[in-house]
């Protein structure tokens, strides 16, 4: 491990969290943006599109709370 | 206690549950070491015992009027039937026990998160990989003992049809031949190596997410009472209950996904049977 690892750590573990969430918050605005449009056009399909958009959602969600573990992981080792 | 929570290895926040709370005032004892490295396989028979408890009390004698428990109960599996039907038509049906005990079981592991002194299943990726490796099993006998070890192997390799070798001219013959047979061997090895990678994704997601859920509720408990320190409280500001909701929200869905996804690689099949993937609501 290199000398300064910590502040290594320290600077690209909040950045890595960040861009997940950025990227995350374009996947799902669009995937909940179209559920809405979907619902405003067909409203007796509301239930179906309601169920569909929290699956997708789940999906997006998934890649972001993959980061988030990572983040957990080396942030342990931060701090001495 | 608030030491404790910060206590787990690697510096990750985890609540503490009864086992650990037991391993603490007896630290040498084998039986409790023994437990404490056991504690998601400890939770997880809790929560089969409370649902097991749960049907045995409420489906035992089951009334045609149903009232209380055996109502509830309906609910879920009305429900369950009815989403099942309108993803896989209505030979989907032989799959709902399956599913529907999947849902169950992986919401109410969910759901023990909420309460005091217990720690999620689901939280370690030991009960999710093995949950994900039940349903990769499940979703290949049943495509086996649908099509037959044939025409699945055929269906992995891409139904490679063999015509335009017949017809070719003798000096193109070997030759399509080779690239048809590396072009099967590849896509077989390609969709192998997805249908269990599919499984496993499922499981890190649930995993990972009511692992994410679990240290949120510690880290929020461990704010709560540095803040009733601070304020010289003698117990700590229940601030964890703020991220109620959420965890509630989260833990159905994910339960959700997980159920539906394995319905959606259950119905991926049967392109050659020619059933209609959505049938008219009943």
């Amino acid at each position: 491990m290199p000398q300064d690892y910590q502040a290594m750590l320290a600077l690209t573990v909040p950045l890595a969290l960040g861009i997940a969430a950025v990227a995350s918050a374009f996947g799902l605005g669009r995937a909940v943006s179209a559920a809405m449009e979907a619902i405003s056009r067909q409203p007796e399909a509301g239930g179906q599109i309601q169920t569909a958009m929290i699956i997708g959602c789940a999906l997006i969600e998934a890649l972001t709370i993959y980061v988030l573990v990572i983040a957990f992981v080396l942030q342990g080792k931060i701090g001495g | 206690m608030a030491v404790d929570a910060a206590h787990a290895d690697g510096g990750i926040p985890e609540l503490p549950n009864v086992i650990t709370l037991l391993s603490h005032s007896l630290h040498d004892h084998p039986v409790v070491a023994w437990l404490h490295h056991w504690e998601h396989v400890l939770f997880a028979l809790i929560v089969i015992a409370g649902l097991c408890a749960g049907a045995w009390r409420f489906a035992r004698k089951p009334s045609l009027i149903p009232r209380d428990g055996q109502n509830l109960l309906e609910l879920f599996v009305e429900g369950l039937d009815r989403l099942l039907r309108s993803l896989m038509g209505s030979s989907g049906r032989r799959h709902l026990p399956f599913i529907g005990t999947l849902f169950l079981y992986i919401w109410c592991m969910n759901l023990t998160s909420l309460l005091p002194g217990m720690k999620p299943p689901t939280s370690s990726l030991n009960t999710t990989v093995g949950l994900a490796l039940v349903v990769f099993c499940y979703v290949q006998v049943v495509r086996v003992k649908d099509l037959g070890w044939r025409q699945y192997l055929d269906h992995l390799a891409g139904s490679p049809r063999f015509d335009d070798v017949k017809q070719a001219s003798m000096a193109m013959k070997p030759l399509l031949l080779v690239i048809k047979l590396f072009v099967m061997a590849v896509l077989l090895v390609l969709e192998l190596i997805g249908e269990l990678v599919k499984p496993i994704s499922l499981s890190l997601r649930l995993g990972f997410n009511i692992f994410a859920e679990d240290v949120l509720l510690a880290v929020l408990v461990g704010l709560g009472i540095a803040a009733g320190a601070a304020l010289h409280l003698p117990i700590g500001l229940p601030l964890q209950l703020f991220a109620a909701p959420l965890v509630l929200i989260f833990s159905t869905v994910q339960a959700l996904v997980f159920a539906l996804l394995t319905t959606v690689y259950i119905s991926l099949i049967a392109p050659h049977d020619a059933h209609p993937p959505h049938e008219a609501h009943a």
